[in-house]
């Protein structure tokens, strides 16, 4: 069997330049985190096993599933990416534009093992990435529908980029999916990069397969005035780690973050969140919901990062967690670094159980114990699913529904 | 079909308190009982305890529709089985649509939202606050009239009323207090109305008045009991001695 470090030596073999060999140098300087690492802390690294998870040469053979066809139907541009690999392009509307990057830098310019020094996981996907796709909207485009960038993983460990331009005073809706990874790792790395005016909906929408490791960067770089509106859902993986950051560069710029996780089994839900204002007048809103059910346990630990002179910022951030059985487990560490006075910032955070009131009064009006929970939980994600793009809600909400549906059964027989 | 509500002997607990120390009551579908006494007297605690509520233990005695018992039964076998409590004060219940719970709770998929709006329109309740989560940034004139919303929908055999005449409107209690009178009327619900005031029976009439005085019902009869208590107070109705 072909081992992690071999497979990877093929791949930077095949694919020189582009400073692969320098991350993948930098990535054996730094090794993999420890579980003694307070960051790595509630992840359980004795089980990755990143020795048996073969990087492919090239694209698996790798079929969409229903659910992934009916988001894709929604979409008014459909990008396949199979591990990391963009599959060829059909014809796009105006402002539109799609291109395999193999220049190994980020949108800062730096090469990406500068940018993301330090970070293993991201590290390995600078080395070990085809290419990073980019998707550029041009300067006062508005793209007509949605762009569905369908991520299929095959089985080994697969390293995704996704670059999204949104040019000045440019809109736009990307969906950034993934499904697959059966046994994999799946390393995605993000940046979204929006000139002024510029405004991206975003949804990260991950239901890897049960026994997947993911381990995701995304950043978002807003310059004047521009808004990002980015969903992340986590319904699938074993141990499913995202860390979502958002750099407001630019006076007046927003991001709104919405992140939305449901644990069953033993899955981990691990959501890391940086919003770091730079520039006067930025705003943030986070707000984090999630339900453990069975053993699964989520960590939500998040930073507002106020830099001196961004004066009139207000950041907020909210977490909730709903936990659906006496197994589960929630962690949540909200933090704030502010170096400037002239700020609002707020935080807030629960972990508790299922009204008990509630599902009595549910229950009174005939409502099953079920039911009861399934409405509650549903009710519970309701403000989450509410920001999705009219023409991709139906699919995704289906999908949600069906988890709460098997949480909701999970947690009866829990309780 | 006559059904019967049977209560007999019911002992309940709040916490360490006995609360109902032997409560007996029977009433038949198609009649509307009241149930009067001072504020403490037992009587929330019977409505609560009857629905399942989890906050209220049964010590002891039996309670049943047609013989069916249902003390062992859940809360959703309870209404399933045919008893509807509307409360002193509605819960909230966030996330929740009225339409998404009525259907789960047995209400027709098909006709429900159809049904939601006539009811609504029968108790004079604007239908887009029915949108608005279950009982969620509603007065509390507007709470009683969604849960007749539910009870028209729903049309359960037997409907508890827990003092929902307090803090009402007269507008609001007319609107309900018309709706069980017709409740009564077009499927024979059997209407027990728990209330310290008499206001709520001056447009509900009730068939017959019970009154209770520390967990127990200490007097039964028809409109002369409403007059006694008007002359006497709850004073002139003695518990009996254990």
């Amino acid at each position: 069997m072909t081992t992690f470090a071999d497979s990877a030596a093929a791949v930077i073999d095949a694919h020189p330049g582009a400073g692969r060999l320098e991350a993948w140098r930098a990535f054996e300087e730094v090794g993999l985190p420890s579980s003694s690492d307070e960051v790595w802390r509630y992840t359980p690294l004795s089980a990755l096993g990143l020795e048996d998870r073969a990087v492919p040469a090239g694209p698996s053979t790798v079929a969409p599933t229903d659910a992934a066809r009916r988001l894709g139907a929604g979409a008014g541009v459909v990008l396949t990416v199979v591990d990391g690999y963009l599959a060829p392009v059909g014809e796009l509307p105006d402002g539109l534009e799609v291109v395999a990057d193999e220049s190994g830098r980020s949108h800062t310019g730096q090469a990406l093992y500068e940018r993301y020094a330090r970070d293993a996981f991201s590290l390995l996907n600078a080395a070990l990435a085809p290419a990073t796709t980019v998707v550029r909207v041009a300067p006062g485009a508005v793209l007509p529908g949605p762009v569905v960038v369908l991520g299929l993983a095959g089985t080994g460990a697969s390293f995704p980029r996704l670059r999204v331009e949104i040019g000045r005073g440019a809109e736009a809706v990307v969906v950034e999916y993934l499904e697959g990874g059966r046994d994999g790792l799946v390393v995605p790395v993000s940046e979204y990069a929006l000139d002024d005016d510029g405004s991206l909906t975003l949804v990260t929408y991950q239901r890897l397969d049960e026994t997947a490791w993911q381990v995701a960067r995304t950043t978002g770089f807003l310059e004047r005035d521009a808004r990002l509106r980015q969903a992340v859902i986590g319904l699938g993986a074993h141990y499913d780690r995202a860390r979502n950051d958002a750099e407001l560069r630019g006076a007046g710029s927003a991001n709104e973050l919405r992140t939305t996780y449901l644990g069953r089994g033993d899955q981990v839900h691990d959501f890391r969140t940086r919003q770091l204002h730079l520039a006067p007048r930025t705003t943030s809103r986070l707000l984090s919901k999630g339900a453990v059910a069975e053993r699964s346990r989520s960590v939500y630990t998040g930073l507002i990062e106020i830099e001196k002179g961004a004066t009139r910022t207000d950041a907020r951030q909210t977490n909730h967690n709903l936990l659906l059985s006496s197994s589960a487990h929630a962690d949540s560490v909200p933090n704030l670094d502010i170096r400037e006075n002239d700020v609002l910032c707020a935080h807030a955070s629960s972990v508790g159980p299922l009204d008990a009131l509630q599902r009595w009064y549910l229950e009174s009006r005939g409502v099953g114990r079920v039911d009861a929970q399934r409405l509650m939980i549903q009710g519970f994600f309701y403000e989450m699913l509410e920001a999705l793009p009219a023409t991709l809600a139906a699919p995704i909400e289906a999908d949600v529904a069906a988890a709460v549906g098997e949480v909701a059964r999970a947690a009866e027989v829990g309780s | 079909m006559t059904s019967t509500l049977s209560i007999q002997g019911l002992r309940v607990a709040v916490g360490d308190r006995e609360v109902l120390k032997g409560f007996d009551l029977t009433m038949s579908t198609g009649e509307v009982h009241a149930l009067m006494g001072p504020n403490g007297s037992g009587k929330s605690t019977l409505a609560h305890a009857l629905t399942g509520h989890p906050g209220y233990r049964v010590l002891e005695g039996s309670v049943s529709i047609d013989g069916h018992e249902l003390l062992g039964l859940s809360a959703t076998e309870r209404a399933r089985a045919g008893l509807f409590l509307a409360l002193q004060q509605p819960l909230e219940v966030p996330g929740v649509r009225p339409l998404d719970m009525l259907v789960a709770a047995g209400a027709n998929p098909a006709t429900a939202a159809a049904r939601v709006r006539e009811e609504a329109a029968r108790v004079g309740l604007r239908p887009e606050l029915l949108e608005r989560f279950v009982n969620v940034d509603l007065s509390g004139g507007e709470r009683k009239r969604a849960e007749m919303v539910q009870l028209g929908v729903l049309r359960p055999r037997f409907c508890l009323l827990d003092e929902v005449d307090s803090g009402l409107d007269v507008d609001a209690l007319a609107a309900v207090a018309r709706r069980l009178s017709s409740a009564v009327s077009e499927w024979e619900c059997g209407v027990l109305a728990i209330t310290h005031f008499r206001r709520l029976l001056v447009e509900l009439v009730p068939t017959t008045i019970h009154v209770v005085r520390d967990g127990r019902v200490v007097a039964t009869g028809g409109p002369e009991i409403a007059e006694r208590l008007e002359r006497e107070g709850y004073d002139g109705f003695r518990a009996p001695r254990a």
